[in-house]
């Protein structure tokens, strides 16, 4: 390229040089943009077809009604939207959603962390309780809605069977519609506890034993400990398990799935859920289309909202 | 050296495997078609299916009928769709009854009339009643299969415990209410007398049972319904009856779904409850469940009105028409071979679902069954006493499922106490607003 530039020409002149910087950039953007298509290529090619076009897809069908194979059909613009947010049913679902999504994040964050300060204490046989607080991890689903269910069953449960012995009022935990969303609420905490635990409790590992010592040499007590150094030391792991535990409460469907099946009276049917539902069995797909848009909105700006209002406040 | 010597014997070895395989795949394939079979049976159902494709490939020499399960009912539907057309689509495949309408109107089956006028197979001696669901202005769209009907379980044994006459085989409600409340009384509130599960599926019967058509155009047998009724007199009556109960204290309420069922039978077999309403396909469950004597009645009615008898339920055989000619005969034989009078005693006896050939109750497997169990052939004679009309054919409409959850939501805040009329009037509106958009999305006038 330099070569064939006229070898008498002026290259004081301003017009020249700039020429020449414009030719020297726009040859290494050829070159570099031969690596950036050979890195990026093979990885943008997979996330087009298996992310951004279903995405696009998923955009374009919540605009039409679908056939009976799932085509779109009729174009109804927004009204879909519309409707949805005018179903009473659609909103009761928005509201089980988000009270079921703050109640498993809060109480697994608490409980996790009272766990892992619990099996921070140097006792005899604290390694077997650690095991046990982490063993939740490798239960999968369908065992441990099993094993609610067996729980929460009003003829032989246990729960029955503690209420007859102590003459409580029975409580019909999957049925009736006030109790059914705080039987999955206790189910999935239970199920999210070994994992917060365990990432909690090697968060709290790591913490050097020296700034303990010098907060005990001057004489602060243990709960200011916790609240002075150790919790701000591990809020990114704190904030890590906020973020994870949110979004896997809003993607929440195994359990709904096995436990209740979004009832009773929809009080557990969920968000994700009713995707599937109008998807898979009730072959709406355009609805559901609608439903997952929103669904995608909501945990977006909540996501969104977590990193500016907390973001701030972990200490990296 | 030794690493050469090491990788000669792995190639021989691996030829020695491969080879024998190959040429027995090569045999087999030339002198058989293939005939894929798409099914969603678990449990013993599936062992008895395999079973079945044994027996008929041992039979023959022609075909090969390969059995593959796909999952549950409702995600088998879309994987029929979504495949036709392509070389992965089954030959012959199992779809539910709520299905039919759609899989209809989708076009994607060869109607079993073709078969049935051409071979003048007698299909008469399969039930009338399971026929009527499957078929559309006298055609035959596919072969009822897997056929059970709902029925009245009670513990017979703890009735003659604790003094009770038992119900009578055809039922009333307030029959039912009378028996509930004595064992309610009689075990001081320990059993719990009776349950319904939410379950659109019940709803639906009590329509039927009481001659009311869910759907315009007779449940969708003369057009494709426009408009759709919940809130009736024969509803609004059974759900008085559940009520009454409820209030009575002889009620218990399991929820919905399949863990409500699974909740029903535990307690049933453990004799914490006395009566629930049920598909016939549990039968096997609970005479393999408790040493109790089992009692059986038909599905009850409302009092003072003669019960039209109740739809069937589960699922039918289709055979897709996007297959070759000798492929498609295949799955015809098939079908055949699983609707003779001894193959359909076996699936009985193998599964709890109906026996459809009208041969079959001789077979000796299931007398055998009904002299150990008596109350076992209730199911087949409920299913056998039933004239077939429209009402009681199952409604042939697509958004069926919509309706089984509109229907059991309204039946969940019926239970919990929410005034009857409202809530089905609620359920109703949902459904018709669901068959208009239907309607307008797939063009139908």
């Amino acid at each position: 390229m330099l070569e064939s530039l006229p070898q008498n020409s002026n290259l004081q002149d301003p017009d020249v040089q700039s020429a020449l910087v414009q030719i020297t950039t726009s040859a290494r953007w050829r070159k570099d943009s031969l690596y950036v298509t050979l890195f990026l290529g093979p990885s943008l090619l997979l996330l087009s077809v298996f992310v951004f076009w279903p995405m696009i897809k998923t955009l374009y069908l919540s605009l039409f009604l679908t056939d009976n194979l799932g085509h779109a059909s009729v174009f109804v613009g927004l009204s879909n939207y519309v409707n949805l947010f005018k179903d009473p049913a659609y909103l009761s679902s928005l509201g089980a959603t988000l009270l079921y999504v703050i109640a498993v994040s809060v109480l697994t964050i608490v409980l996790g962390m009272l766990l892992a300060v619990a099996a921070q204490q140097h006792l005899q046989g604290i390694r077997f309780f650690r095991t046990i607080f982490s063993s939740t991890m490798g239960i999968s689903v369908s065992v441990a809605a099993i094993f609610w269910l067996f729980a929460f069953n009003p003829s032989v449960g246990v729960f029955a069977q503690i209420s007859q012995v102590l003459h409580l009022p029975e409580i019909n935990w999957l049925a009736d519609p006030h109790f059914a969303l705080l039987a999955v609420i206790i189910t999935t905490v239970w199920m999210n506890l070994g994992f917060t635990f365990l990432i909690l409790f090697g968060a709290l590992q790591q913490l050097p034993s020296s700034l303990f010592e010098a907060a005990k040499i001057a004489g602060v007590n243990k709960t200011t400990q916790f609240f002075k150094i150790s919790l701000p030391l591990i809020s990114p792991t704190l904030f890590f398990v906020l973020v994870v535990t949110l979004i896997d409460a809003f993607k929440s469907f195994g359990l709904i799935d096995l436990m209740t099946v979004g009832g009773p009276n929809n009080a557990t049917n969920l968000l994700v859920y009713r995707v599937y539902q109008d998807a898979f069995l009730n072959g709406n797909y355009g609805l559901a289309s609608t439903e997952s848009v929103i669904l995608t909105v909501i945990i977006a700006i909540i996501t969104l909202l977590q990193f500016k209002l907390l973001g701030k406040r972990v200490n990296y | 050296m030794v690493f050469k010597h090491e990788r000669c014997w792995f190639a021989l070895t691996m030829l020695l495997l491969v080879l024998p395989l190959g040429a027995c795949a090569r045999s087999e394939a030339a002198s058989r078609t293939p005939v894929v079979f798409w099914h969603e049976m678990t449990g013993p159902g599936q062992e008895q299916l395999k079973q079945f494709a044994k027996e008929f490939n041992a039979s023959q020499t022609k075909y090969r009928v390969e059995p593959q399960f796909e999952g549950n009912y409702n995600e088998a539907v879309q994987k029929i769709l979504h495949t036709h057309g392509t070389s992965a689509s089954p030959a012959v495949f199992q779809s539910m009854d709520v299905s039919t309408s759609q899989l209809y109107h989708a076009k994607i089956g060869t109607p079993m009339q073709h078969f049935i006028d051409r071979d003048h197979y007698d299909i008469n001696q399969t039930s009338p009643v399971a026929r009527a669901f499957y078929s559309q202005n006298g055609n035959q769209i596919s072969m009822p299969f897997n056929t059970s009907q709902p029925v009245l379980y009670y513990n017979a044994s703890l009735l003659k415990r604790l003094g009770i006459k038992a119900p009578p085989v055809d039922p009333s409600y307030s029959d039912i209410t009378r028996v509930a409340k004595a064992i309610s009384a009689k075990s001081h509130g320990k059993v719990k007398g009776l349950t319904v599960e939410e379950y659109g599926w019940l709803f639906e019967q009590f329509m039927a049972n009481g001659n009311e058509h869910l759907a315009n155009h007779e449940d969708g047998r003369t057009g494709i319904p426009t408009k759709v009724q919940l809130n009736t007199p024969g509803t609004q009556a059974a759900m008085k009856w559940v009520r009454e109960n409820i209030q009575a204290g002889d009620f218990i309420d399991y929820g919905a779904g399949s863990q409500a069922e699974s909740n029903e039978i535990a307690a049933f077999l453990a004799g914490k409850l006395g009566i629930f309403i049920q598909s016939s396909a549990y039968i096997s469950q609970l005479l393999a469940g408790t040493k109790d004597e089992l009692g059986i009645t038909y599905y009850p009615h409302q009092d003072g009105k003669p019960r039209n008898g109740v739809a069937v339920g589960g699922a039918s055989l289709w055979i897709s028409n996007d297959k070759p000619k000798d492929v498609q005969q295949g799955a015809w034989e098939f079908v055949k071979y699983v609707m003779t009078a001894k193959a359909q005693a076996q699936w009985q006896a193998a599964t709890g679902y109906l026996a459809l050939n009208k041969d079959s109750q001789k077979q000796p497997i299931l007398q055998k069954l009904y002299k150990q169990h008596p109350s076992a052939q209730i199911p087949s004679q409920q299913l056998a006493t039933i004239k077939a009309n429209t009402a009681n054919s199952g409604v042939f409409m697509e958004g069926v499922i919509q309706e089984r959850n509109l229907a059991q939501t309204a039946m969940a805040q019926i239970y919990n106490g929410k005034d009857i009329n409202k809530a089905l009037a609620i359920a109703e509106k949902g459904l018709n607003r669901t068959v208009a958009s239907t309607n307008q999305a797939n063009h139908y006038k």
